[in-house]
C-alpha cells in the first residue's frame, strides 16, 4: 500500500480558510481610498471600453496602479505563476498586481454585488478569475465592465470563432471577460488498481459497482462535482445535443430524473457507501492520493502533471480516455465594473494574454494550463516552442483530450442541477 | 438640648454622576457592539424577509422561511447543531472540570496539566480542526501509524458520528471551561476544602459538597458560552463534517456562496434562526446563572 502525505492539501485549505475569514472581516469596512492617486472611475478604462479611448490612454492611467486579482486560491501551481510570472511582468508595465486567495470564485461575486448592493464605487476587486453561472450572475446584476476585452491589442492573437471563446457555459461573453485558459473536464484512474480502464461513465459505474468504495465524486456544488454531475447529464441523453436548453421543459425534467435514478442507485457502491461524499476536490484528491480511492477527477489536467511530479499522486496515474469526449470550457478575467483600477486590470488581463504569458503558462513545470490563442494567429517562434512543449505520460495533448468536446451546459442548468442533487441524491436516501 | 436626627441621609448626591462615569468607560466597548449588532443583525434579518434583495423586487414576506424550512435542511441542520452543541459541551464541562480539580490538587501534574490546558485555549479552531483532520482522516497520520489499509480505518473524519467535529470542539472548549472554572476557584475553594477535610469529609463529598457549587457559577457561564459557539461555529463542521446534513452556519454560507442569487434571503433566513437559537442559549444560561447563584 502506497501512503504518501496530504499535508499540503490540508495546508493550503487552512490558508485559504483563514484569508477567507480575514477577507470576511475586512468586507465589513468600505475600502475608502479617496487619497489613492491611481484611481479614477470615470477615466481612459471606461473610455476604452466603449471605444473613445485609445490603449496608449490605459496605459498612462494603468502607470502605478495596484491591481488586486481576487482568484481560486487552491492550485499551488497558478498561485506560484501568478506571483513568479505574471507579476513581475506586470510590473514592469507599471502596474503591481496583488493576489487575492478565495476559497471559491462566488465570494469575489458575492463581494462585488454587496459593494454594488451599498453603492460602492470604488470597489476592492479589480480582475476576477471567472467562467460558468458566477459570469452570468455577475452579468445579470451588470456587475461587470464590458466592451473592453474584445479591444484589447493581444487579442488579435484569438480565432473570432472559437464557439469556446464566444460563449461562456452559454452565456454570450461579448467583451465582458477576457480569456486566459482553456480546460478540459477529466477523470484519472491508478492504473495500478484498474486494469481495464472504462471507456464511458456508464463503463465506470459498472465498475464503481463492481469495486465498492473505491470511486466517489466531490458533492456539488463544488465546481468539479458540478462538472461530473453535468458529465453524468450527457451521459444519461446521450450526448450533449440531446439535452434541451431550459431544465424546467418536459425533456430537460424526464432527464434530471433519470439521471437523480441512476446516480442514487451508484451511491451505495461509493466510498463510504454514498453515506456522505468528499466536500471539495482538494478531499477528493486527499483520497486519491491516500490510496482510499483508485479515481480522481479535475478540470484542470496539467495539475495531475505536478500532482505526480511531486510524489502526492502515483506514478501509475493516468488520464482516463472517455469515448464520448468530456467537458471543455474556456475561463476568463473579468473586471468589475465598480473595480478602482481598471485601466490596470485592463493591462494585466492584455499581459496574460500575450502569446509570451500564455507560452510559459502552458509549461508543465509552470502551471500546465492550455493556451486560448490560434497557434496560427502567433509568431512562428512562439508556435515552434508551444509546439515542443514536453510531453507527459500522465495527460495525453490536448488536441487529443479535447476531442470531441462536450460543450458545457448551459448555465441555466447548473444551479438546479446543484440545488437537485443535494435534494435527490444527497438528502434523498 | 439634644438634636434628634429626623431623617435618616439622604444617600449622597454624587451616586449618579459616579455611575454615569462608569457609563461614559463602558461606552468605548459598548457602541461598537451596539452597531454591528444592530446594523449585521439587522440587515441580516431585512433580506431573510425580503427586504433589500440584490435582485428582483423588495417585497415583505417569510417565503424564504418557508422555503428553507419546507426543504427539510433548516429542521435536519437545526437538529445536528443542537446535537453537536449539546454533547460537546456536557462532554467538555465534565473534562474542563476534572482537569481543573486535578490542576488544583496535584502539584507536578496539576502544573503539567495546567500548562497544556494554557496552551490550548489560544490556539484558533480552524488550525485545530486542520490538525484534527492530519491526524484522524480515513488516510491521516494515525492510520498511517497503525497501517490500516484502505478502507479499514473507522470514519471519524466525514463519518456517521460526527467524532472528529466532536473532538475538536471537546479538546477546545474542556481547556476553556478548566481555565474559568480555576479562575472562579482561585481565592476561596482551597482554605474551604481544606476546612472540610479537617471537619472529616472524604474527597468525593468534598468535591460534590464544596467544589461543584462553588464551581457552579463558572460552569454554567462556560457551558452557555460554549454552546453557543458551537451552535454558531462554521469551519470546524465545514472541514471535518459531512455532505448532509450540514450544521446550520455550514448550509448558512452555502447558501450565501449560490450562484442563484434568490437563494440569499434563504442564507439570511438560516443565519438570523443560528443567531436565535444562539441567544436563546444564552438567555437560558443567565436563568442557570440565577438559580445557581441564588443564596439558600
Amino acid at each position: 500500500m502506497r501512503k504518501r502525505t496530504t499535508r499540503a492539501g490540508w495546508v493550503s485549505r487552512l490558508q485559504v480558510g483563514l484569508l477567507g475569514l480575514a477577507m470576511l472581516s475586512l468586507a465589513a469596512c468600505s475600502s475608502t481610498t479617496a487619497a489613492d492617486p491611481g484611481a479614477s472611475t470615470s477615466s481612459a478604462a471606461a473610455g476604452f471600453a466603449a471605444g473613445t479611448a485609445g490603449w496608449d490612454d490605459v496605459l498612462a492611467e494603468a502607470d502605478g496602479q495596484e491591481v488586486s486579482l481576487w482568484m481560486w486560491g487552491g492550485d499551488e501551481l497558478g498561485n506560484a505563476y501568478v506571483d513568479d510570472v505574471l507579476a513581475p511582468a506586470a510590473a514592469e508595465a507599471g502596474v503591481a498586481l496583488r493576489r487575492v486567495p478565495i476559497a471559491d470564485t462566488g465570494d469575489a461575486i458575492n463581494r462585488i454585488l454587496t459593494e454594488q448592493q451599498a453603492g460602492t464605487d470604488d470597489g476592492a476587486i479589480d480582475l476576477v478569475w471567472v467562467n460558468g453561472d458566477n459570469f452570468r450572475t455577475g452579468l445579470q446584476a451588470d456587475a461587470w465592465a464590458c466592451g473592453w476585452a474584445g479591444r484589447l491589442p493581444s487579442a488579435q492573437y484569438l480565432d473570432p470563432a472559437d464557439p469556446l471563446l464566444l460563449n461562456d457555459f452559454g452565456t454570450p461573453v461579448e467583451g465582458c471577460e477576457s480569456p486566459w485558459h482553456k480546460a478540459q473536464f477529466v477523470l484519472a484512474y491508478d492504473s495500478a488498481d484498474v486494469d481495464e480502464p472504462p471507456a464511458s461513465l456508464t463503463e465506470l459505474f459498472d465498475w464503481a459497482r463492481a469495486n465498492p468504495g473505491r470511486f466517489t465524486y466531490p458533492a456539488p456544488p463544488d465546481f468539479t462535482g458540478s462538472a461530473f454531475v453535468r458529465q453524468a447529464l450527457y451521459d444519461v441523453a446521450g450526448g450533449p445535443e440531446k439535452v434541451p436548453a431550459d431544465p424546467k421543459d418536459a425533456v430537460g425534467a424526464q432527464l434530471t430524473n433519470e439521471l437523480w435514478a441512476q446516480l442514487a442507485d451508484l451511491a451505495p457502491s461509493l466510498w463510504r457507501g454514498g453515506d456522505t461524499y468528499p466536500r471539495d476536490v482538494t478531499q477528493l484528491e486527499e483520497l486519491f492520493a491516500g490510496d482510499q480511492v483508485s479515481f480522481t477527477m479535475t478540470y484542470g489536467p496539467a495539475t495531475l502533471d505536478a500532482l505526480v511530479a511531486d510524489g502526492t499522486f502515483p506514478a501509475s496515474t493516468r488520464v482516463l480516455p472517455l469515448t464520448g469526449g468530456s467537458l471543455g470550457n474556456a475561463s476568463f478575467l473579468a473586471v468589475p465594473a465598480n473595480a478602482t483600477h481598471a485601466a490596470g486590470a485592463m493591462v494585466v488581463a492584455d499581459l496574460a494574454l500575450t502569446p509570451e504569458q500564455q507560452l510559459a503558462k502552458a509549461g508543465p513545470g509552470v502551471w500546465g494550463q492550455y493556451t486560448v490563442l490560434d497557434l496560427e494567429r502567433i509568431p512562428d517562434d512562439v508556435a515552434a516552442s508551444f509546439a515542443a512543449l514536453p510531453p507527459s505520460d500522465v495527460v495525453p495533448p490536448f488536441a487529443e483530450l479535447s476531442e470531441g468536446a462536450d460543450p458545457e451546459l448551459a448555465a441555466d442548468w447548473v444551479g438546479p442541477l446543484d440545488d437537485g442533487w443535494r435534494k435527490s441524491v444527497l438528502a434523498g436516501r | 438640648m439634644i438634636e434628634t436626627p429626623t431623617e435618616t441621609p439622604t444617600p449622597t448626591p454624587t451616586a449618579k454622576p459616579a455611575a454615569w462615569r462608569g457609563g461614559w468607560l463602558v461606552l468605548p466597548a459598548l457602541l461598537p457592539t451596539v452597531i454591528v449588532l444592530t446594523l449585521g443583525l439587522g440587515s441580516a434579518l431585512a433580506q431573510s424577509l425580503g427586504l433589500l434583495p440584490l435582485v428582483g423586487e423588495t417585497r415583505f414576506t417569510a417565503q424564504a422561511y418557508r422555503d428553507v424550512a419546507a426543504s427539510g435542511a433548516l429542521v435536519d441542520g437545526l437538529f445536528v447543531s443542537l446535537a453537536l452543541a449539546a454533547v460537546s459541551t456536557v462532554t467538555a464541562l465534565l473534562i474542563g472540570f476534572t482537569a481543573a480539580m486535578l490542576i488544583s490538587r496535584s502539584r507536578l501534574g496539576g502544573r503539567v496539566l495546567g500548562a497544556l490546558v494554557a496552551a490550548t485555549v489560544p490556539i484558533p479552531h480552524l488550525v485545530g480542526a486542520a490538525a484534527i483532520g492530519l491526524l484522524l482522516a480515513d488516510s491521516g497520520l494515525l492510520a498511517r501509524l497503525i497501517g490500516a489499509d484502505p478502507g479499514a480505518f473507522p470514519a471519524l473524519v466525514a463519518g456517521p458520528w460526527w467524532i472528529g467535529v466532536l473532538g475538536e470542539y471537546v479538546w477546545k472548549e474542556s481547556a476553556f471551561v478548566a481555565l474559568v472554572v480555576l479562575g472562579a476557584l482561585a481565592s476561596t475553594e482551597r482554605d474551604l476544602d481544606e476546612a472540610a477535610a479537617v471537619l472529616g469529609a472524604g474527597p468525593a463529598s468534598r468535591i460534590r459538597r464544596v467544589s461543584l457549587p462553588l464551581a457552579a457559577p463558572a460552569l454554567v457561564v462556560a457551558g452557555s458560552i460554549s454552546f453557543a459557539y458551537v451552535v454558531g461555529s462554521y469551519e470546524v463542521a465545514w472541514l471535518l463534517g459531512r455532505s448532509y446534513p450540514e450544521p446550520l452556519p455550514v448550509l448558512a454560507f452555502r447558501l450565501f456562496g449560490d450562484t442563484n442569487l434568490g437563494a440569499r434571503p434563504e442564507a439570511m433566513a438560516v443565519a438570523v434562526v443560528t443567531v436565535a437559537v444562539a441567544a436563546a442559549a444564552l438567555v437560558v444560561g443567565g436563568a442557570l446563572l440565577a438559580r445557581v447563584t441564588r443564596p439558600r
